[in-house]
């Protein structure tokens, strides 16, 4: 059964194409990962989920998202439903300055929960839930921002969880997080998808593999491949998918050469990339910097066409982007 | 290299002294007015001139009441004209306006913050004076406390050294608590929004939250600002040694009476002593109002941070 149907879904920043006609369902009560290298449009997706990229100038979208009976992308479907019905995880945790209590309370206070005792029995619930309770049922007065980071992210899941939402959304939601805190937030998942369904955007492919029934590959704003989590990640059809989970597999490709293209525009950088590789013998591997955004989509695509492979495309910072490149012709 | 090392702790130095310095001077005016003050304060009681409402000079009759209530009347009524109206003003411009609406906006709020304040004080006399004059009969007999106007009202009153006082903190509350509003970090939005909470929800809820220490900041700066306001306001209050009984009333704050009198009749005994000890009460009264805000502020953060 899927729960959430996307049809033709395409997203831009000002004129950035970030999301490229996009249709794939997602299914009911279950872990579906989208995984896919930095800058390529998972968030992206997320917030077209919850209309969250309502919020930032110049996002247009287009297409259509159906969860349930509603038509989440339609100008007379109300946001607040549309949020009500989705939870959302962050990449960092953002708890609200407020008590912990308040925290959890949030959610079931704007939805009009009013009585003392009832609020007390939310909390409660989803706290266990979360799997925090144990750790702050003596201190629920105290301010969200003294929990460790770890604790905090559990917070944000059971406040979550408090608006009774029939989907999570987690936006790599252990990345911030030490390897225990993390383990902690991959069991809560595992628990909660007998109820809920689930949709996790990670870089980890362990996480992926240990957590996802179906995955969603995206790449630079294209669906690449979709499928049961065990076909796609052990044994994918697209060259593409092969590459990306290599690629994070082999952390550190050894590169036989280098360039530096920082500070280049689009198509110089393309330019030197070419006689880069030109220089090189088959199968030889180059690696590749560039901070121009619009090098970062192009070049890959660019190298494609020529009948290379990429090996894989990687945020380093926030403005330099590593291409790893295999000579193939 | 060791010249280096060596700028380095003098630069570091001469940033500590010049903190030093400047904190200290605060200290340095005050014992300097306290020592010009002390000759009244030798041969009067401080109850009788912090409490007496009579002044009269050429007797040797000090009370400063009527004053220090000026002061507060006139600075409270003008925050609470600008408490509400600038922190809407800065929500509406942080949260909802336009880009094209923001760029008219905010730099005509600076250039208000800009004009100095005689300006005011003659925008007061020819528009707000005579407006205060013409409402006051309406409410003569109305029977409200502080709005029942005592007959004849010429306008140059409370009310009008509040309204000109409230447009002169005005800027200044919405430029900084804009600013506070737009370094509320987007993911405390995020946070609201994503659990189905409205625009006006999340703003109430979550936004002002956030901000309420900058607020608070920001409210402390224009109090100090109004309550220390000398030319605007002596122009329009009417400089009337009474204690008033409605905002239609004249009234007389510290500022004025420092401003209008210091440098004449100087012969007469202890006068100069009075208005320093006017200085010096102003002074005290400025410092303990905005250490009481500030430890409200920390009990505020501390309840939202810990
Ligand atoms: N607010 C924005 N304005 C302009 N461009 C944006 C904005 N947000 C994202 N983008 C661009 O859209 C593309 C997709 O971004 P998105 O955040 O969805 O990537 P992502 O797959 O989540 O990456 P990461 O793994 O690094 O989080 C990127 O090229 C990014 O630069
Ligand atoms: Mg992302």
């Amino acid at each position: 059964m899927s729960h959430i149907t996307i049809q033709n879904l395409s997203a831009f920043y000002g004129d950035h194409h970030a999301l490229r006609d996009i249709t794939v369902e997602i299914p009911e009560k279950l872990i579906t990962a989208i995984i896919g290298p930095s800058g390529c449009g998972k968030s992206t997706l997320l917030k077209c989920f919850n209309r969250l990229i309502d919020l930032t100038d110049g996002a247009r979208v287009s297409g259509k998202i159906i969860v349930g009976n509603m038509d989440v992308l339609n100008g007379g479907t109300d946001v607040t439903d549309v949020r009500r019905r989705m939870g959302l995880l962050p990449q960092k945790p953002n708890p609200l300055p407020m008590s912990i209590y308040d925290n959890v309370a949030y959610g079931p206070r704007l939805h009009g929960v009013k009585e003392k005792k009832k609020l007390d029995e939310i909390v409660e619930k989803y706290l266990k839930i979360g799997g925090l309770w144990d750790e702050v049922r003596d201190r629920l007065k105290s301010p969200a921002s003294k929990l460790s980071i770890g604790q905090q992210q559990r917070l944000c899941l059971a406040r979550g969880l408090a608006v009774e939402p029939e989907i999570i959304l987690c936006d790599e939601p252990t990345s911030a997080l030490d390897p225990v805190s993390s383990q902690h937030i991959e069991q809560q998942l595992l628990k909660l998808k007998n109820d809920y369904t689930i949709v996790i955007v990670t870089h980890n492919i362990h996480q992926a593999m240990r957590l996802a029934d179906y995955v969603i590959h995206l790449y630079l704003g294209e669906l690449v491949e979709h499928g049961p989590a065990n076909e796609v990640l052990e044994n994918p059809k697209e060259e593409r998918t092969r590459a990306y989970i290599n690629g994070t597999f082999l952390a550190d490709v050894k590169a036989d050469q280098e360039i530096n293209l920082k500070g280049n525009m689009c198509p110089y950088n393309f330019v030197y990339a070419k006689q880069a590789l030109h220089a090189l013998e088959k199968g030889k591997i180059l690696k590749l910097i560039v901070d121009d955004p619009t090098a970062v989509t192009e070049v890959p695509r660019g190298m494609e066409a020529g009948g290379h492979e990429v090996v894989s495309v990687r945020q380093q910072n926030k403005t330099d982007w590593e291409i790893i490149i295999r000579k193939k012709s | 290299m060791n010249f280096r090392r060596l700028k380095d702790a003098f630069a570091g130095r001469l940033m500590l002294a010049a903190a030093v310095f400047s904190s200290v001077l605060v200290f340095i005016v005050a014992i300097a007015l306290y020592l010009r003050s002390e000759p009244i304060l030798e041969v009067k009681s401080l109850g009788e001139l912090l409490l007496g409402s009579a002044w009269l000079p050429s007797q040797s009759i000090f009370g400063f009441y009527p004053f220090i209530l000026g002061t507060v009347i006139v600075t409270a009524l003008a925050m609470v004209f600008a408490i509400p109206l600038s922190i809407l003003s800065a929500v509406y411009l942080a949260e909802y306006a336009n880009e094209r609406l923001k760029s008219i906006v905010l730099p005509l709020i600076d250039l208000l913050a800009g004009i100095p304040p005689v300006v005011f004080g003659v925008f007061g006399v020819l528009a707000v004076v005579p407006l205060v004059a013409g409402i006051a009969p309406l409410f003569k007999d109305s029977g409200i406390p502080f709005l029942n106007g005592g007959g004849y009202a010429t306008g140059y009153s409370v009310l009008a050294g509040g309204i000109v006082l409230a447009i002169m903190v005005f800027p200044i509350i919405i430029s900084i608590s804009y600013e506070v509003f737009k370094a509320v970090p987007f993911e405390v939005r995020e946070a609201s929004l994503s659990l189905g909470a409205t625009r006006w929800q999340t703003i109430k809820h979550a936004v002002i939250r956030t901000a309420l220490p900058g607020i608070a900041a920001a409210v402390i700066l224009g109090f100090s600002r109004a309550i220390g306001e000398t030319m605007a306001v002596l122009m329009v209050v009417g400089n009337v040694v009474k204690i008033p009984s409605s905002i239609f009333d004249s009234t007389y704050p510290l500022t004025a009476l420092i401003a209008n009198n210091y440098g004449e009749m100087m012969s007469i005994p202890l006068y100069d002593s009075a208005l320093l000890l006017a200085a010096l009460i102003l002074m005290l009264i400025i410092l303990f109002s905005t250490l009481g805000a500030r430890l409200i502020l920390v009990r505020i953060e501390r309840r939202m941070h810990g």
